[in-house]
């Protein structure tokens, strides 16, 4: 298995790396984290999948609105590596039950204190993930916004 | 002139009887016209209005119905999810060769067509 946010490590330090970690089973419908919870620990999937929803009010109903699914070797919850260290979205296993790895902040910047050059990689690799997150939303809205202006101009 | 004396004294009773009558009923009004004497009247309580055929039972009143979605919620939240991923597909293919064209490329979701 290979993640994402492990990409150019030595295989002696991505081995370090998930020793931080500890092994979690996600129930199928089990909420890995809630939106607005505090972020401490982020996830690296490493079976099954993770939905990341929305709330949204749908004909006077909170509804949660699936926004984004992550795959295994993906990485959920990297809002504990960046202030204010609060979940923005809401992540449960799929329809059927998911195993991560949860990598704790505090000994994760420890490591990277002792290995700047493990941490740099894992700093770019964190950046990439974002980064994409960003892209692929700021397309989104965009589309959207031209669908709005598109209804309102006719 | 005995008949005389008979006709007088009743005529004298019969005064007698009218100024008593006279006197009873001239002295019931005024003592009603009295505002103290009056017996203090009970607190009207609230009342629920009037009806008619109150036996009756009444009607609830009426509830607006419901209003009839097209499609059940379940089905809506299912098309808002194949929209969100038809969308994360557009974008996807936006940022792997991002041109104007792929940007506002129409989208084939139901959703909004």
């Amino acid at each position: 298995m290979t993640y994402e946010l492990l990409n150019g490590l030595t295989s002696a330090e991505a081995d370090e790396v998930l020793g931080l970690g500890t092994r979690l089973l996600v129930p199928a419908g089990t909420e890995l984290f809630r939106l607005g919870d505090p972020a401490d620990r982020l996830f690296l999937t490493e079976r099954g999948r993770i939905r990341l929803t929305l709330p949204m009010q749908v004909r006077g109903r909170e509804e949660d609105i699936f926004v984004e699914e992550r795959s295994p070797g993906q990485t959920v919850g990297w809002s504990a590596l960046i202030p204010p260290y609060r979940f923005t979205l809401t992540a449960t296993a799929s329809l059927q039950e998911a195993k991560v790895i949860a990598l704790s902040r505090e000994p994760l910047r420890e490591y990277f204190a002792a290995n700047p050059a493990a941490g740099y990689k894992i700093a770019l690799n964190l950046a990439v993930v974002i980064g994409h997150r960003l892209q692929l939303f700021q397309t989104m809205w965009v589309r959207e916004m031209q669908r709005t202006v598109e209804v309102r101009s006719v | 002139m005995e008949m005389l004396l008979m006709g007088l004294c009743m005529s004298v009773f019969g005064l007698g009887i009218a100024a008593l009558a006279f006197g009873a009923a001239t002295r019931s009004e005024s003592s009603n016209s009295k505002p103290n004497a009056q017996p203090a009247l009970p607190l009207v309580q609230a009342v629920a209005p009037a009806h008619f055929f109150s036996d009756r039972v009444a009607a609830p009143p009426p509830v607006p119905p419901a209003p009839a979605w097209p499609v059940p919620i379940e089905v809506l939240l299912l098309q808002i999810e194949n929209h969100v991923r038809m969308e994360q597909a557009a974008a996807e293919s936006f940022l792997a060769c991002p041109t104007h064209a792929q940007l506002h490329s129409k989208t084939s979701s139901p959703f909004v067509n």
